[in-house]
């Protein structure tokens, strides 16, 4: 399993458009790809399903907040991983 | 069961191509269609029944008891306001009802700022083939805008 966990940069954070950028990324996957917002008062994150667009908005990712991203493949996390940490969305 | 999307404003009913931003208007963030809203101060409203899972002045989601989630997009680019112009009417987690009085907002004031006030209207991880448009070339507010199968 490849995991990161990098902060975004991009100025609006995952909102409707970078997320559908972002989601469409995460679908060119064969394998299960993750996103978690990082919160570290909590037990286990809340990994949700990085190739869904419903769910990627519902975590209300933002400039600013440090996300992790999993899946086997370690390609698309480091994909994903530049998406976020763009310095321009 | 088919779910039936109205309008949560009305105006011209421009399609997404009408949209001036390609990632909605290839459909990236998924199929619906758009509406280009009466100018003026007005309220936009819930396209379905659901819990308001998302709120932010610009843009709101709403989730229907199945579990689809409709996307309202207040304008283009929106977002950079910060909610300057926008009034919330509800809240997170609030259970609305199609046509429920979610923002109050004023299209005529986003275009005289220099944005684009259309308002995409989203079926969220929908494949494009299960949603039909079936709102004519203009809407009220809560008129039928989308089928979703």
């Amino acid at each position: 399993m490849a995991e990161r966990q990098v902060k975004v940069t991009t100025d609006v954070g995952l909102h409707a458009r970078p997320a559908a950028v972002f989601v469409q990324s995460a679908a060119q996957s064969s394998e299960d790809v993750t996103l978690a917002k990082f919160d570290p008062a909590a037990e286990s994150q809340n990994r949700v399903n990085a190739k869904s667009i419903l769910a990627v908005l519902g975590l209300d990712v933002r400039n600013g907040d440090e996300v992790i991203i999993a899946s086997e493949d370690a390609e698309a996390v480091d994909r994903l991983a530049a998406l976020v940490t763009e310095e321009t969305s | 069961m088919t779910a039936r999307i109205v309008s949560p404003v009305a105006g011209k009913v421009v399609g997404l191509p009408g949209v001036p931003d390609p990632v909605f208007a290839e459909g990236m963030v998924g199929p619906g269609t758009a509406v280009d809203p009466d100018r003026g101060p007005g309220v936009a409203v819930a396209p379905i029944s659901g819990v308001v899972q998302k709120l932010h002045p610009h843009a709101y989601v709403i989730v229907d008891a199945e579990g689809r989630g409709v996307l309202v997009h207040l304008g283009i680019d929106t977002v950079k306001l910060d909610g300057e112009g926008f009034q919330l009417l509800t809240e997170e987690g609030a259970h609305v009802a199609a046509g429920a009085e979610i923002v109050r907002w004023d299209a005529g004031a986003i275009e005289q700022g220099g944005r684009s006030p259309v308002v995409p209207v989203i079926a969220l991880d929908a494949p494009a083939d299960r949603v039909t448009v079936t709102g004519a070339d203009y809407v009220h507010t809560a008129d039928p805008l989308f089928t979703w199968e």
